[in-house]
């Protein structure tokens, strides 16, 4: 029954917000951009929150995922079903070399290490004239996923909108499932008791690349509709605003919470698009909430609110004694 | 001739990659502390450095003292900010809050000084040496001067004295530290700072030889990583060979291979080090290999 209410409550929060831009004004670049990077975020989230580590490496898969569909819907015209294989593979493929060489490392020097291939990653793409160079690429035509006579093409943000929302939506259950699979379960073993894990037969190892590998796919699926909505895709995907985007998107909320990430997004692109006070001061409030959130905030909001909501529960009863005397 | 010239380009640039990465060596070395807004703080700085020579009219060595004072400054309140994740020696976290204040700064340096680029003529980067056909400035002396004075300094400092004994400690047991008697924050406050003042040095002085932009510092973060981590981690001595080696690396491999890899090169190695020895590193509280 309250499963039931739940999926209703669901369906209906998803209805309201789907219609929402169009509400609010047709603001359906800003929502477009909110579900991209939230499904970029998400790849990060199941890396940070379940396994554990904190992968610095994940604006690489955005970014392959969006050079791999720039370029080939350029240079070979490829179609958009095309570029989504292409943009999954490279994704794929760069977690699976970057997960095996980091296999043994933890905490501090793994991070090193992705930030380390993220900078490597940066440098090739500045000054390999087969990726675009600095200048990258642009003219990326719009995304048309017609299969047959089934039209299914965005020739404008409010066309892609609907795309957005269900790659966030494929996401959103995604990570659902993720996490109550057994594959998450040994994830949080691995994350929490790692010796405990091993003494019962979870292969350590195969778990975190698992775990990598899967969230480089959410990633890099961000990045394949990201080139898309911008037409144009070049070496700042690499910069440090993504990166700092989408860790603050994940740690601003809370931990392991299935909607942390989106409503971080959302609270940072929302931001930036709708009360912006201009770059450098954007800047400074993006690298102000990251710091507020772990320096400040352990927890993020989620944590604050509780806090927040935790204690007035104990003074409680001082209110309710008051009215009663006065009548 | 060309090798000639090669080789002096990266003793210079070895003495300025030793120097931009000192802070570093002492953060990690010493306290165990990491810092990835390290690259920003030498951006904010040498702006600084820029901005009061050409704004207030200061001779260069006093424009020195302002940069490092910003430093120190920068770092203080950094340190204020992440006081109870260093108690906990969190690394992660410090890492990324320290992404975090990068980011701000860049930021901030957007809003105080503009996205224009910015060139800083100091008197001595105009007079000229000729050495065996190849040519240096005064700058390029300055630097190596002031960082072979600096390390020597610091060696003397940190490996006799007895401040540096009391930071090991720190960084060996903080609580234990404490129990000693010894005030723990303050140890923290105090290598924060200087990794603000010696990153500030460094920007002052090396800065002038390029043009001075909101988008520098990315480079020099990843110098700084290569030297501490090639250097052995907290090796005073070890940084400045370190240093020196990747200058000379650079600079050949820029003048004969390719100029545009050369710090994705030198970034190769660490890659491969650190995933070939990831325990020589004696990261993480208790493990203390050093």
């Amino acid at each position: 029954m309250s499963s039931a209410l739940r999926m209703a409550a669901f369906a209906a929060a998803g209805v309201i917000v789907f219609l929402l831009p169009g509400w609010v004004g047709g603001v359906y670049g800003a929502f477009a951009v909110i579900a991209i990077m939230a499904t970029a975020a998400y790849g990060l989230d199941i890396v940070v929150s379940d396994l554990g580590e904190v992968s610095l490496a994940h604006t690489v898969f955005f970014a392959a995922g969006a050079y791999a569909t720039g370029l080939l819907a350029t240079r070979l015209g490829a179609g958009s079903w095309v570029t989504l294989g292409a943009a999954l593979a490279a994704g794929t493929i760069i977690a699976l070399a970057l997960g095996l060489v980091t296999l043994k490392l933890r905490e501090f020097v793994f991070s090193l290490v992705t930030y380390a291939a993220t900078v490597v990653a940066a440098a090739v793409a500045h000054n390999w004239d087969l990726l675009g160079g600095s200048d990258g690429v642009s003219g990326i035509p719009t995304l048309d996923l017609s299969i047959g006579s089934l039209q299914l093409a965005a020739t404008n943000d409010a066309g892609l909108w609907p795309y957005a929302f269900i790659l966030l939506l494929i996401t959103l259950y995604a990570v659902r499932q993720f996490r109550r699979s057994r594959l998450g379960a040994m994830a949080m073993m691995v994350h929490l008791n790692p010796r405990l894990a091993t003494m019962s037969g979870i292969d350590v190892r195969k778990v975190r690349l698992g775990v990598f590998v899967l969230s480089s796919t959410f990633s890099a699926a961000a990045g394949w509709l990201y080139a898309y909505q911008r037409a144009y895709i070049g070496p700042d995907l690499f910069e440090t605003y993504f990166l700092v985007l989408m860790l603050t998107a994940v740690v601003l909320v809370g931990r392991r919470r299935l909607l942390a990430p989106l409503i971080g997004t959302a609270l940072i692109v929302g931001q930036e698009r709708f009360l912006s006070f201009g770059g450098e001061v954007n800047a400074i409030i993006l690298g102000g909430a990251l710091v507020v959130a772990l320096a400040i905030l352990p927890g993020g909001f989620d944590a604050l609110l509780r806090r927040l909501v935790a204690r007035p529960a104990v003074q409680a009863p001082a209110p309710e004694t008051r009215p009663v005397p006065q009548p | 001739m060309n090798l000639v010239q090669q080789l002096i380009n990266g003793m210079v640039l070895g003495h300025a990659y030793a120097l931009i990465a000192i802070g570093w060596t002492v953060l990690l070395g010493v306290a165990r502390l990491v810092n990835f807004g390290h690259g920003q703080i030498y951006m904010l700085a040498a702006f600084v450095t820029w901005w009061a020579v050409a704004g207030l009219g200061l001779p260069y060595p006093a424009a020195i003292l302002v940069a490092m004072l910003a430093g120190v400054l920068i770092g203080l309140i950094m340190q204020a900010a992440m006081l109870r994740l260093t108690f906990a020696q969190d690394l992660v976290s410090i890492m990324i809050v320290t992404l975090g204040f990068g980011h701000m700064m860049r930021g901030i340096a957007g809003l105080v000084f503009g996205g224009h680029p910015q060139v800083l003529e100091t008197p001595l980067s105009w007079i000229d040496f000729e050495i065996a056909g190849a040519w240096v400035t005064a700058q390029d002396l300055a630097i190596i001067l002031v960082a072979i004075l600096f390390f020597a300094l610091l060696h003397f400092v940190l490996e006799r004295g007895a401040l540096g004994r009391t930071a090991r400690m720190v960084a060996e047991d903080p609580k234990l530290a404490q129990l000693a008697g010894i005030d723990v924050r303050r140890v923290y406050f105090a290598v924060f700072a200087f990794e603000g003042a010696a990153v500030a040095l460094a920007a002052s002085l090396v800065a002038p030889r390029t043009p001075i932009l909101t988008s520098i510092g990315f480079e020099e973060v990843i110098v700084t990583f290569v030297v501490v981590v090639l250097g052995g981690i907290g090796s005073v001595a070890g940084s400045y060979v370190a240093g020196l080696g990747l200058g000379i690396f650079t600079a050949l491999f820029g003048g004969f291979v390719s100029p545009a890899y050369a710090t994705t090169a030198a970034f190769g190695v660490l890659i491969v080090v650190l995933v070939l020895r990831p325990s020589g590193l004696a990261l993480g509280a208790g493990r203390g290999a050093r």
